[in-house]
């Protein structure tokens, strides 16, 4: 403290004289059009201080001593330096920035030069975002960031999606650091799309100035903000459209149903539960019952704009979407106003304050799943009607399972969540010295999430004790209240200076502190008389449960106090160099691990500045960096380092609950910092005057010390109510891969533009540590009641990867059965028209130890592909994204034999020779319905996210209608899926590593037809 | 001047943040550690009712204790509905069964809450603290007692946690010495508790006792276990109720006959994600008669179904036998309720533990039953008694008796049999008073019968069950499995 504490005096008796100096003005255009330029920044080289244009381009400089160079930099321009030596008016010319080398990429604390970037970085642009039309903001990264792979477990609206950054690393929280202006944000549903400048995906070892917490990479959001000088400026965006579903799973219809529920009956030798099917015709198609045309719209009104000392943006949005399942019953909305000022306060001391206000709405159906809407669509029965002859849903009377009417479902679902949320950031900076600049952000978030459901009384009609779905007894209503604070203290010092003209210093050091509270309130209301969620109410039911017994789920406080450092150094601005250093304490560890420290070095090499270097050739830019480093993970729940009195301990005397205390989660005093050595070797060129550019990484990512909940021997109690498994540092995973981007531009000519974008990521996980005792972990299940999960992080084998047996086909007659190994530990003896499973350790029985690795969900390959025109007026952008290898378990089916089923049932075996591809029917015990890779397909799939047409009026029209800009455009996200997977959508996924790529009947991502229109002004 | 003055306080600003503390991230749980906890009376009092919160996943040993044996068949939906229970039926059962791990780790977490007390039992005096930890080594005893019957030798640890690391080094101690440890248990419960409790549902005196017979009965410690059961018997404390009919119903709970009985509830709802934090007897909705609609019954899972065996092994006119098991069939007849045959169906169910109409149905309802499980009943105890007279040769006459009283309660006429015959007559009573209790494989193993009355028994092998794999190998594979798995 005390070395940093000397460096301030130094710097209070450091003096600054200020020698003769004249005026200068001028005047900025662009080289294009040679219309002026507002808003472009004037800075003196050496000195901070400046000016920016004004409306008409003009500016001038006080005081300038001269010579002297002014920098002239401006957004989408290349900078350019001009020797002042007179005080004659000067004009600049800025040329386009076409290969976009001068723009500025946010680094984390500060920004840096696209061209000086060492670390593996990318961005996404605001109007990559506007033309990409998300419904949420991950979409937009999908296919547009190399090495990012987005996956979503629902298609319904408001539904998250999940990010993951070159590759999953650990069985346990994958999520990336997500910084919105600085804020940390886990929910980016909040967030309107219209709203954001630009996405900054920080992937390698250079995210390390984020510490703990970048192991996972690092998303930076830049929301919209004005610029001095810059005259008001407003967008309107509007669209609107209709939803449906890409794709209906072909089912038998009543017919087919009825024959084949009777020969499984005959099967079996019982008799035909229909004795007359000639006049079940198609019957019902559920799937036509509970899928409709849904609208989607959304308004965005951007304004923004700067005088002289301040800057201004303001925003506001609404969106609403409504479900292809559910309609209204599955609704998201939201609205967000916005407000973004900024101000020098007195000379080079700049205020800036933000604030956000998001008001959302979302109703959800049970979905994903055993007894989801969905799921009861493809399952029920196609001989039952909808509707009985009263308009009463039909029940599913003499259908003994759990499959219900799913229109039913849906009309006796009643939720919703309601999410207010206060997003603001208050931050200072000051300038000094001529190198130093001073920055201060505080940056906090508060929401409130306020959750009501309502579960009527109903009786769906499955006889007997199939009744999970009923509720018999009496109505119930939930409502919970959640809320959540936090906030984000930055304070840092950049230092800038240039020495020699060939020595370019930046360094960065400062400290940041985290805090997130949260506290949860919630109550059930048994026995309300309600019709609906309006009138339910917990304060009219005749009991009261409170549903956070437990301090500990009911209350959350995690923080966070890092210090760090960074400093770059550049050579000629040929060589660069910079490393990095974090110390981060965090609340989640015990006292003897709290502090870690993480750091990362990078270097990089433009070969192209060189000077045997001809840059004005084929290849107008080179540089190849590398960057290596040490960064962390600390997501896990907190306290699981020290045995806590929160676990559940309930009994009943006189007939009475009667809540004790019992110690929770099994601790592990011994837990510490996650740790991943990451590793990345890139190049970056451009070819012929920039039109093309390349960008390729080599990355290699090892986590160690895994932080996994590990199974454990259950001799400590693990399996108690309210226990739980340990979290041990017990594994390794590494992630190896290679990303490619190319980018091509031809301006072919006035009136027509051409560009085409596509990249690729390669990628291989491989697990190499499982230390629990068993040498793997397991998860996610198959069907009903199977004895073992399917899904396992095993030594060897990629995150995730699928165990069950392995099958050679249908036992085509009780020779081949005989000559087998046994089947019947299953649970059933195998007759003919049975799947045969591989004997793997040739014991002559198929028991558990037979399982074996049968699919894999991670894909090898993801492609991202985009391709636009322009020609005169109009506009045509296409994006696609294409995913290669990755396994997918059909999971949606029931495989009862009185559940409806998929089409390929008719390709059932039937007799000897009929198949060898899928098996008999019956209603007798078979072992067909075991975990193998006859549930195992291929999910690969090429999608189409994005087809638009756009028009936009000419400029003289513009001009009379006082616009800048106006378009008009037709789009179809989710046009068509190329796959072979049967299920709905091969880029289902739920979140969790291990159930990766099992498909329970997934929420489809819905193709969207959208009319809309941006206006500029 | 204005400019120093912003030096002033960007440099105060940020060294006071460079100075924020590192306590900043020691944050305290708003849960007491565990190590901190017992401070009052009342810590002790939560922590007990913690300890016998694992009483009520029992229901898994008492359905696996009939389905074992050859009163019941697995039953369920399918050959495959929860495999585990039906390999078990079968004597099939391998050391990956998931039910077997089930009760291992649910067992050893009753013993682990019991032990949590009994550690810190020093820490302070409150009046009626040896009440407390009676309750407490009642519990410990009662939890080593199912693992022993399952597990044979197992971990024995006294009076403290298993806390995670010491699964490394805990061994397999012999079942003699578990027993020895039950045995003391027992003793410092029965000295400390009283003969009645406010609560209906706290441990008693009587209970205490009669557990402590049973365990010497299960060692065949014959002549030691004749004290603590006609100290229960002479205690005046418990007696046959007339109605064998009323028995197992919800209105008749904690009833004169019962000695010991885990009590459930329909109050809390409850999901197949976390079966033991279940309030309600699980085994209740297991053993239901499938999608049964009809008078008095609800649905269940079909599971535990008796076999004609156990049907025909009641006598003529043994009023037990249509209270104990439900013929179906007849009674749809007689009745109009419809259902639907699981798998094995043999036409019967256990009418003392299947769900009954008149509980709330709290979601989900076949996990919701509230019918409580009559652990030890006084009948059960005139039969221990009666056997270990019977057996080590003290007092036949005595014995008769005690059987006698069960079987003219029964509606059946006395017996005056002696010596080989009457133990006999015992084990046969044993079998129809307590079918669909979860007694009888114990009793078989024990007795050396299960081979010859046990389809699939063999014998050296499945007197105990396996333990299961995955804890050997957690626990550092340092145990020997169980012979013959």
């Amino acid at each position: 403290m005390n070395t940093i504490r000397t460096f301030f005096v130094l710097l209070f008796l450091s003096s600054i004289s200020f020698a003769q100096s004249s005026q200068v003005s001028g005047t900025v255009v662009s080289q294009v059009d040679g219309f002026p330029i507002p808003g472009v920044s004037v800075i003196i080289k050496g000195e901070s201080r400046g000016t920016v244009t004004d409306f008409d381009g003009n500016f001038t400089i006080d005081n300038l001593q001269l010579p002297s160079t002014l920098v002239f930099s401006y957004v989408g321009f290349i900078t350019q330096e001009i020797l002042v030596s007179s005080d004659e008016a000067i004009s600049v010319q800025l040329v386009e920035d076409v290969a976009k080398l001068d723009e500025v990429v946010v680094v984390g604390y500060g920004t840096q030069k696209k061209k000086e970037v060492t670390g593996a970085v990318s961005v996404v642009s605001s109007e990559t975002i506007e033309t990409l039309k998300p419904a949420r903001i991950e979409q937009a990264l999908q296919g547009q960031v190399a090495g990012v792979n987005i996956t979503s477990s629902s298609g319904a609206p408001g539904a998250a999606l999940d990010i993951r950054i070159r590759g999953v690393s650990t069985n346990g929280d994958n999520r990336p650091l997500i910084l919105l202006d600085g804020a940390v944000i886990e929910d980016l549903s909040v967030v309107s799309p219209g709203d954001i400048e630009n996405i900054t995906v920080l992937k390698d070892a250079t995210a390390g100035i984020y510490g703990v917490r970048a192991a996972n990479g690092v998303i930076l959001i830049t929301t919209k903000s004005g610029r001095k000088e810059m005259p008001l400026q407003g967008e309107f965006d509007f669209y609107t459209g209709f939803q449906e579903t890409t794709r209906e799973i072909p089912l038998l219809n009543a017919t087919e149903y009825a024959l084949l529920r009777n020969e499984a009956l005959a099967a079996n030798g019982q008799s035909p539960f229909y004795t007359n099917v000639s006049g079940l015709g198609q019957g019902t198609d559920w799937q036509d019952e509970v899928f409709e045309t849904a609208p989607i719209t959304n308004y965005n009104l951007n304004l923004r704009g700067g005088t002289e000392k301040s800057t201004y943006a303001l925003g506001v949005s609404y969106f609403n979407q409504d479900g292809i399942v559910g309609g209204d019953k599955s609704n998201f909305n939201r609205y967000t106003s916005r407000l973004n000022l900024g101000t020098e306060l007195f000379e080079d001391f700049n205020v800036k304050g933000l604030i956000t206000f998001t008001h959302q709405n979302r109703r959800t159906i049970s979905e994903g799943g055993l007894g989801s809407v969905l799921f009861n669509a493809l399952n029920i029965d196609p001989t039952i009607t909808p509707r009985q002859a009263d308009g009463s849903f039909s029940r599913a009377l003499n259908y003994p399972i759990e499959v219900i009417n799913p229109l039913a479902q849906i009309a006796n679902t009643f939720n919703n969540t309601e999410v207010n949320k206060l997003n603001g950031v208050l931050g200072a900076n000051y300038t000094f010295l001529n190198n130093f600049k001073a920055t201060a952000n505080y940056q906090w978030n508060y929401s409130e999430v306020i959750g009501k459901g309502f579960f009527p009384v109903v009786d769906f009609g499955n006889p007997g004790a199939n009744t999970v779905f009923d509720r018999l007894d009496f109505a119930t209503v939930n409502e919970s209240n959640q809320y959540f604070r936090d906030y984000t203290f930055d304070a840092f010092l950049n230092y800038d200076n240039t020495f020699n003209d060939v020595h370019k210093v930046s360094a960065t050091f400062g400290t940041s502190i985290f805090k997130t509270t949260g506290d949860f309130y919630g109550r059930t209301g048994e026995n309300v008389q309600a019709q609906g969620l309006a009138d339910a109410e917990v304060d009219n039911a005749v009991t009261i449960l409170d549903n956070f017994q437990n301090l500990d789920n009911r209350i959350f406080d995690t923080r966070l106090l890092s210090y760090f450092g960074r400093i770059q150094y550049d050579f000629k601005e040929r060589y660069l160099f910079s490393a990095l250093v974090r110390r981060d304490g965090s609340s989640i560890f015990g006292p003897e691990n709290k502090f870690g420290i993480f750091y990362a070095f990078s270097a990089g090499w433009i070969i192209s500045d060189e000077e045997f270097f001809n840059s004005d050739g084929a290849i107008n830019f080179l540089k190849i960096r590398g960057s290596g480093g040490k960064i962390g993970n600390d997501r896990i729940p907190a306290f699981r380092f020290v045995s806590l009195i929160d676990g559940e301990g309930t009994y009943v005397f006189d007939d009475e609950l009667f809540f004790g205390n019992a110690t929770g989660a099994i601790a592990n005093p011994e837990i510490k910092w996650e740790e991943q050595n990451t590793y990345d070797g890139g190049v970056e060129a451009n070819f012929f005057n920039n039109k093309l550019r390349i960008t390729s990484d080599y990355f290699y990512r090892e986590t160690e010390d895994l932080l996994l909940p590990v199974q454990t021997s259950l001799v400590t109690g693990a399996n108690a109510p309210g226990s739980g498994v340990p979290i041990v540092n017990a594994g390794s995973v590494k992630n190896e891969g290679i990303e490619f981007q190319i980018k091509y531009r031809e301006d072919i000519s006035d009136s027509f533009s051409f560009d085409a974008g596509f990249n690729v990521t390669w990628l291989d996980n491989e697990v190499l540590e499982v230390n629990n005792g068993l040498g793997f972990e397991q998860d996610a299940f198959f069907g009903i009641g199977q004895p073992e999960p399917i899904a396992r992080m095993q030594v060897g084998q990629p995150l995730g990867v699928f165990y069950g047996y392995q099958t050679d086909g249908i036992f085509q007659t009780q020779a081949e059965v005989d000559a087998h190994a046994s089947q019947s530990d299953l649970g059933a003896d195998a007759q003919p028209g049975d799947l045969r499973y591989v004997d793997q350790n040739g014991d002559g029985e198929i028991n558990l130890e037979d399982r074996t690795f049968v699919g894999d969900p991670i894909p090898d390959a993801t492609f991202g592909l985009n391709i636009n025109f322009n020609f005169k007026a109009f506009d045509f952008q296409s994006y696609f994204f294409a995913s290669l290898g990755n396994d997918i378990v059909r999971n949606y089916d029931r495989n009862d034999p009185i559940t409806n089923k998929t089409i390929y049932a008719l390709d059932r075996w039937t007799g000897p020779g009929s198949t060898n591809e899928n098996p008999r029917v019956t209603t007798g015990a078979t072992t067909n319905n075991v975990f193998s890779d006859y549930y195992v397909e291929d999910g690969s799939f090429i999608r189409a996210q994005n087809i638009q047409l756009g028009y936009s009026l000419p400029e003289n029209v513009l001009e009379k209608i006082r616009l800048t800009r106006a378009r008009f455009y037709v789009s179809v996200n989710n046009l068509f899926t190329l796959t072979e997977y049967r299920g709905y959508d091969p880029a289902a996924s739920s979140g969790a590593p291990l159930g990766a790529g099992i498909d329970g009947g997934f929420y489809p991502n819905p193709r969207t037809f959208l009319i809309g229109t941006n206006l500029k002004f | 001047m204005k400019r120093r003055i912003y030096h002033i306080v960007v440099c105060t600003v940020l060294l006071t943040t460079l100075s924020c503390s590192d306590d900043f991230v020691d944050v305290d749980s708003l849960n007491p550690a565990s190590d901190n906890f017992f401070n009052t009376e009342e810590d002790y009092q939560q922590a007990l009712i913690g300890a016998y919160d694992l009483l009520q996943t029992t229901y898994l040993n008492v359905m696996l204790g009939e389905i074992a044996s050859d009163n019941t068949l697995a039953g369920g939906e399918s050959a495959t509905d929860v495999i585990g229970i039906q390999q078990i039926d079968d004597m099939i059962h391998t050391p990956s069964n998931a039910q077997l791990r089930d009760i291992w780790g649910w067992m050893f977490s009753g013993i682990n809450r019991a032990n949590f007390i009994l550690e810190f039992q020093d820490k302070i005096d409150f009046a009626g603290k040896n009440e407390v930890l009676a309750q407490a080594r009642f519990l410990r005893a009662y939890y080593y007692f199912e693992l022993v019957k399952f597990f044979g030798d197992v971990p024995l640890v006294v009076d403290e946690r298993v806390l995670f690391g010491d699964q490394f080094e805990v061994d397999r101690n012999p079942s003699a010495e578990v027993y020895a440890q039950i045995e003391e248990d027992l003793q410092f419960a029965a000295d400390n508790l009283p003969v009645t409790q406010i609560q209906a549902g706290r441990i008693t005196k009587g209970a205490a006792l009669a557990l402590l017979g049973k365990v010497f009965l299960y060692q065949d410690k014959f002549s030691e276990a004749i004290v603590p059961l006609e100290n229960v018997i002479n205690s005046g404390a418990y007696s046959l109720i007339d109605d064998y009919s009323t028995m197992f119903e919800n209105d008749n709970e904690n009833n004169a006959e019962s000695v010991f009985e885990i009590q459930y509830t329909d109050k809390e709802g409850a999901g197949f994600d976390c079966l033991q934090c279940s309030e309600g007897n699980i085994a209740v909705g297991f053993n239901g008669i499938r999608n049964y609609q009809g008078p008095e019954f609800d649905s269940g899972f079909s599971f535990n179904v008796p076999t004609q065996d156990a049907f025909d092994a009641f006598e003529a006119g043994d009023v037990r036998r249509n209270e104990a098991i439900l013929d179906i069939e007849q009674w749809a007849d007689s009745t109009g309720a419809t259902f639907s045959t699981g798998y094995e169906h043999t036409g019967y169910f256990n009418r003392k533990y299947i769900a009954r109409k008149g509980d709330l149905g709290t979601g989900d309802a076949n996990l919701t039953n509230p019918n409580n499980y009559r652990s030890i009943r006084y009948a059960d105890v005139l039969l221990m008694a009666a056997e270990a007279l019977n057996r080590s040769g003290q007092d036949d006459p005595k014995a008769l008796v005690y059987v006698n009283q069960v079987r003219t309660r029964a509606g059946l006429d006395e017996i005056s049999s002696t010596g080989a015959s009457l133990t006999d007559a015992i084990y046969q009573e044993r079998r129809v008073e307590l079918v669909g209790e979860g007694h009888r494989f114990f009793d078989l193993v024990r007795t050396g019968r299960a081979s010859t009355e046990i389809p699939g028994f063999q014998a050296g092998k499945h007197e105990l069950f396996p333990i299961p794999q995955i804890e050997i190998e957690l626990a550092g594979n340092r145990w020997e499995q169980n012979p013959g798995y």
